[in-house]
This record gives C-alpha cells, sequence and structure tokens, in this order.
C-alpha cells in the first residue's frame, strides 16, 4: 500500500521542474494517492522571491543576475527572498498535516528546525533556533558574536488546504558568494554560514553526503 | 445561502496573515475545494480553498491587507450555483441518488458529492479513480463533460435533460487531449473503463498485495517502453551436468537441483559484461549498478513475489541454489522478511512449464530488464554433425528478455541474451 513517509535523493534539479514536481505531489497527496515525502536535491543556482519578498532585498537586479546565469524566480511560498545553489541540500517536503493529528502550521515549521538541528548536531556543528526568526542559526558560545548570527538553514513553507510543500535549504558545502546578491531572508544583520565554513573543512562532495544522511536521519526519526 | 470564507487557525502561534495573492475575483463561479487565495504569515504561504462550491459575491480583504484569523475575507453564495439556469429543479433526482450513495460504503468525497449535486450526475454512473475506487471530484467532473458531449445528438437530448445547460464551468479545450494524439484518460475511462455487475457475478475486492502488483505493472508498462527479444538454447549440455551430479548435490545439500540455478548464474554472467541490462533509469541518467541482486519471481498463494539474492555475482552455483531454494521455502511459508524483497537489479521470472512456450515479463521497475523462461520441450533441431547438416533431438528451451529501450538498445540487450545462450550451452560450471 502507499508508504507512510518515503525521503528520496533526486540528485540536482532546475528550480522550476521541482516547483512542478512539487505540485503533481501535492495533488497526489492531497487525492489520498500517495504518503508523505521528502525529497533532497541541490538547485542550479537561482535566487527565489516569496510572496513576503521585498524588492529591495535584491540588491542585483534580476536583470543582471539572469545575464550571469543565475535564474530567478516568484514563488508561492512563505519567506523573502533567498538563494540556491551547488552545495546547498534543499529538502522539500510534501505531507498532510491534517492525516498526521491535529494540523498545526507552527508546530510543523518548529519539527522542521529541531531535526535540522539534530541533523547538524550528528554533523559536529551546534545550532539553535531564534525566538522571533524561523530558520537555524549557529549556537554561538560567544555571547558577543550572537548579536551578529550565523544563519545555517533557511526555511519557507507552502500550503494547499493541509498539505505542505516546499521545505528547508541547509548550507552544506556551497559557495556563500551567492548571497551576496541579495538580503537573505530580508533579514539585514544576518550572516549566512555553511556546514563546511562551521567546521573549518574544504567543501567536499562527501561533506555534502555526510551531511544529507544526517538530515535523513533526523527526519526519518521525526517523521518516519 | 452566503457563506463566509475565513483564515483558519493555521497554527498555535498564528494570530493573522497577509493575503498575497487573490487568485479569484468577485463575480467567479468557484468549486469546492478550489484554491481561492493565498495567505502569508511568517514564512507560510497558505493556500485557502472553497468552502462550498458557489459565485464569489464579496472580496473582503485586499491584496496586502493583514486580517485576524478568524476574519472573514471573502463571501461565498452557495445558492447561485444551483440557479445556473436549470429548468426542473433537477437536483432532486441526482440528490436523492447521491444521499444513497452516501450511506452505501464510502464510494465519493464530499467534494464528489457537492459537483455531482451541482452538475446533475448520477453518482452511481461515475467510476471512481481513488483510494479503494473512492469517487474524486475530479471523476464527476469528466462525467458530467461526457455527458454534455453526449448531449450533442437529439435521442442523446432526452436522456440528457436532467443535467442543467452549464454543467460545470467549462473548463479549457483539453489541450492535454490534443497534446497526447487524441487519447483523453477520464473521456476514455468512462467509456470503456465500465462494467455492471449482474447476478451471480462475484466481487472479489484487490488484496493489498493484488493492488501494489496492479500499481506497478500499469506503472512498468507507462513508463518503460518495453522491447521483447527472444532466443532458443539448446539444453543438452545443462541436462547433462545436472543428472550426473544431481544425487551427490542432494546428499550433499539436502535439496534437488534444479535448471533455475544454472539460468541465474550464466545470467548474472552475461550482466558482468554487459553491465548496462543491470542499471535504473533516474532523472535523466542511466545509473549503472556495481551489485548484481537478482530478483527471483515466485508464485505464492497470495500471489507473485519478487525475493532477492543479494550479491549473487559473488555466489557458486551450488551457493546460487541455495539461496534460490531458501528464499522459495520461505515465499511459500509466508516468511520472507520486507529486506529480502528490496534492493533487486536484475529479474528471472519462471512461470512453469504448462503452456509457456515463452513469454515478455513486465520489467520490474525500477530495473531496465526481465528474463523470463519458457518450457523446455524436446524438439529436433539442426546440428552440423562431421561437416553436414543432421536432423538431431534436443531438449530446447526458449529465453524471453523485455528490455527498457530508455536505457537498452537492440544490440547490447540481443548480445546480453545471446552471451547466457553460449554461456547455458558450452555448460561449463563448477559443481
Amino acid at each position: 500500500m502507499t508508504p507512510t513517509w518515503q525521503s528520496r535523493w533526486l540528485g540536482t534539479v532546475r528550480y522550476g521542474e521541482a516547483l512542478e514536481l512539487q505540485k503533481a505531489a501535492v495533488e497526489e497527496r492531497r487525492a489520498g494517492r500517495s504518503g508523505d515525502a521528502m525529497w533532497l536535491l541541490e538547485h542550479p543556482p537561482v535566487v527565489t522571491l516569496g510572496r513576503s519578498a521585498r524588492p529591495e532585498n535584491l540588491r542585483t537586479p534580476a536583470s543582471a543576475l539572469q545575464a550571469r546565469g543565475i535564474d530567478v524566480h516568484e514563488v508561492a511560498r512563505g519567506g523573502d527572498v533567498t538563494y540556491h545553489g551547488p552545495g546547498q541540500l534543499v529538502g522539500y517536503l510534501v505531507a498532510d498535516l491534517a492525516a498526521r493529528g491535529a494540523p498545526d502550521v507552527t508546530a510543523w515549521l518548529r519539527g522542521i528546525e529541531a531535526a535540522l538541528i539534530d541533523a547538524l548536531d550528528g554533523l559536529g556543528v551546534p545550532a539553535r533556533r531564534i525566538a522571533g526568526m524561523t530558520g537555524v542559526f549557529v549556537a554561538d558560545p560567544d555571547a558577543a558574536a550572537a548579536a551578529a548570527p550565523r544563519k545555517i538553514a533557511s526555511i519557507g513553507v507552502g500550503l494547499r488546504g493541509w498539505v505542505t510543500y516546499h521545505g528547508f535549504a541547509l548550507n552544506a558545502t556551497m559557495d556563500l558568494s551567492g548571497f551576496d546578491d541579495i538580503v537573505p531572508c530580508g533579514l539585514q544583520d544576518v550572516a549566512m554560514t555553511s556546514v563546511a565554513q562551521e567546521r573549518g573543512e574544504a567543501p567536499t562532495r562527501e561533506l555534502f553526503d555526510a551531511c544529507r544522511r544526517c538530515v535523513e536521519a533526523a527526519f526519518e526519526a521525526w517523521l518516519g | 445561502m452566503s457563506v463566509d470564507v475565513v483564515l483558519p487557525e493555521l497554527g498555535e502561534s498564528v494570530v493573522e496573515g497577509t493575503v498575497a495573492r487573490w487568485l479569484v475575483k468577485e463575480g467567479d463561479r468557484v468549486e469546492i475545494d478550489q484554491p481561492l487565495v493565498e495567505v502569508t504569515t511568517d514564512k507560510v504561504d497558505a493556500e485557502i480553498p472553497a468552502p462550498e462550491s458557489g459565485v464569489v459575491v464579496a472580496i473582503l480583504a485586499a491584496e496586502g491587507e493583514t486580517i485576524a484569523v478568524g476574519a472573514a475575507i471573502a463571501r461565498i453564495d452557495a445558492a447561485a450555483a444551483a440557479d445556473a439556469g436549470a429548468p426542473a429543479p433537477a437536483p432532486a433526482p441526482p440528490a436523492t441518488g447521491a444521499a444513497p450513495a452516501a450511506s452505501a460504503a464510502p464510494r465519493a468525497t464530499p467534494a464528489a458529492k457537492h459537483a455531482a449535486a451541482d452538475a446533475g450526475v448520477d453518482l452511481g454512473s461515475v467510476a471512481g479513480s481513488g483510494v479503494s475506487g473512492r469517487i474524486m471530484k475530479e471523476d464527476v467532473t469528466s462525467a458530467a463533460q461526457a455527458v454534455g458531449a453526449v448531449a450533442g445528438s437529439p435521442a442523446a437530448a432526452a436522456a440528457a435533460s436532467p443535467v442543467p445547460p452549464e454543467p460545470t464551468p467549462a473548463p479549457a479545450p483539453r489541450a492535454s487531449a490534443r497534446a497526447s494524439g487524441g487519447f483523453d484518460e477520464d473521456r476514455a475511462r468512462q467509456q470503456f473503463g465500465r462494467y455492471t455487475l449482474q447476478e451471480g457475478d462475484r466481487v472479489e475486492p484487490m488484496s493489498p498485495l493484488r493492488r501494489i502488483v496492479a500499481d506497478h505493472m500499469v506503472y512498468s508498462k507507462r513508463t518503460a517502453p518495453h522491447v521483447g527479444t527472444v532466443t532458443e538454447i539448446d539444453m543438452g549440455g545443462i541436462v547433462e551436468v545436472r543428472a550426473r551430479h544431481k544425487q551427490s548435490f542432494r546428499q550433499d545439500h539436502g535439496f534437488g537441483l534444479t535448471y533455475l540455478p544454472f539460468i541465474v548464474d550464466a545470467t548474472v554472467r552475461a550482466l558482468r559484461e554487459f553491465p548496462v541490462l543491470n542499471s535504473s533509469v533516474v532523472d535523466d541518467a542511466i545509473v549503472i549498478k556495481r551489485d548484481i541482486h537478482m530478483g527471483i519471481a515466485v508464485e505464492t498463494e497470495k500471489g507473485l513475489v519478487v525475493p532477492v539474492v543479494r550479491h549473487a555475482d559473488r555466489l557458486s552455483l551450488a551457493g546460487l541454489a541455495a539461496a534460490v531454494e531458501d528464499l522459495s521455502a520461505r515465499a511459500r511459508n509466508k516468511k520472507l522478511s520486507a529486506d529480502d524483497l528490496k534492493g533487486g537489479t536484475f529479474t528471472i521470472s519462471n512461470p512453469g512449464r504448462q503452456g509457456n512456450l515463452y513469454g515478455f515479463a513486465i520489467i520490474n521497475q525500477p530495473q531496465v530488464g526481465i528474463l523470463r523462461m519458457g518450457e523446455m520441450v524436446k524438439r529436433p533441431v539442426v546440428r552440423e554433425l562431421e561437416g553436414s547438416d543432421a536432423i538431431v533431438i534436443r531438449p530446447m528451451m526458449h529465453l524471453a528478455l523485455s528490455y527498457d529501450h530508455r536505457a537498452v538498445d537492440g544490440a547490447p540487450a540481443n548480445g546480453f541474451l545471446y552471451r547466457i545462450r553460449e554461456l547455458l550451452e558450452e555448460a561449463e560450471f563448477d559443481l
């Protein structure tokens, strides 16, 4: 019968294509023809603008970005503007919140954050939430440094009825200069960081795969 | 009557949301469940669906406006749906038709029942495409359109009278039907896929295993362009090897040596030489697998299962025989675990001797090839003996390969199958 939880690695998928896949998956889920699923993938460089996006958060105009081969997409998900690129582990979760019990989108967001924090723990990167900001930040023991928090994962979710889509983006081994063209999530004082940067390591494929495995395990433990 | 569309309670700490984008405007007809508006809260963009079918008579919050949970953002006049110019109070018969359907086994979703009442479609005549044959809203919409299409002819006009002139908001012309060469799945299902029960018919609901097989088989045929190729094999050499070792094998291992392990061994060796047959199509890549895990299709009481011999290439002939014997026994005793059924990279099917000269099996997804054994029969064949042709009697077996032409072309497929034949006819096995 239809499994209740499934996690799949899709490799590199263009943003637009992933969006189409999700739309189809949401319809399947709403019709009860499939179970909940998480897709893990990477995107070629793309800047996406969510419904809360403000034009001033795009530091470089869209046309200039596109001329450099960076796709720009407007999309029906929460959150402001963000950037996706190779080395960033993107997770899309299509799940029926109503089927899992009392549907609560806040609990869903917190659940995604908690699973990512667990995964990062497994990677030796202490992470935390910051009240009032959705996303996962590096937990800095140094109080002064905490004033300029470093963000390691972004979250943005869509809802169709009670079925979710979109999800999270974890900076595993990506080149962070991609964020220079935007004000990530509209947060002016936040710097982006990555697992590679926090571990002081070179951004290798092995490290990316390790991130992927930790994330798969953490989400399986929560939703499997 | 009017119904308010409110901002639902999305989450514990969500007290308000901002209207991001209206998907409909005042005056639009909407169906129940149709998305009306996108509302954002922090990090969540939620599509709010219509709670009823009807006409949007008022939009109460503008794009960019922030509204509290529970506040009304639009108003729908559900009564407006029923007056789509229907001559008679048409909903009466279909509505009573719908009510018994509701009290019967849950056959139609609430959205489908509403759509059926609106369109004057009798749910009893609609084939369901959802889980357990449930009637989905889409099934009702197609049924309504099929009736609308038939209503062109005068004879049908009388039959179609219960249907209001404009059953459902006319959708965009079926672009998908044009693009797919005139094939429209819903229409085809309505036309060809229905059967009315007769007295004496026995309805056997599909078991979970049957359902899995049904899903898999349709999916496999639809996704993989299957090509079949067949060869015939002179099994004389194998027959002889087996006859020589039959007794000692049974004494050493406790079970009988059949022909299947020989076929598996030859197939495994051929897969090493033609690795593209041991692959999967993943997105737009062909993944050639490192390991060979051989699925052996077994017919059990409950149905078809395919347990997997892991790392089949690491096993000797005796090892393969033992693995196959173990899996078959456990399959018959229903002692297979989920792990036994996972991870196969190629499949061999042996459906038995009777009525099976050869046949092309359906590929076991996500593999790209499946080999099916035919019956072994003594036949007169031509062999060259001492420089001239002679007719001899040999035990012959057909082996048929179905392969996925997305990944495998004819040359490697034929080469692979021919290699299996060579290995079996050379009959050099270590026993």
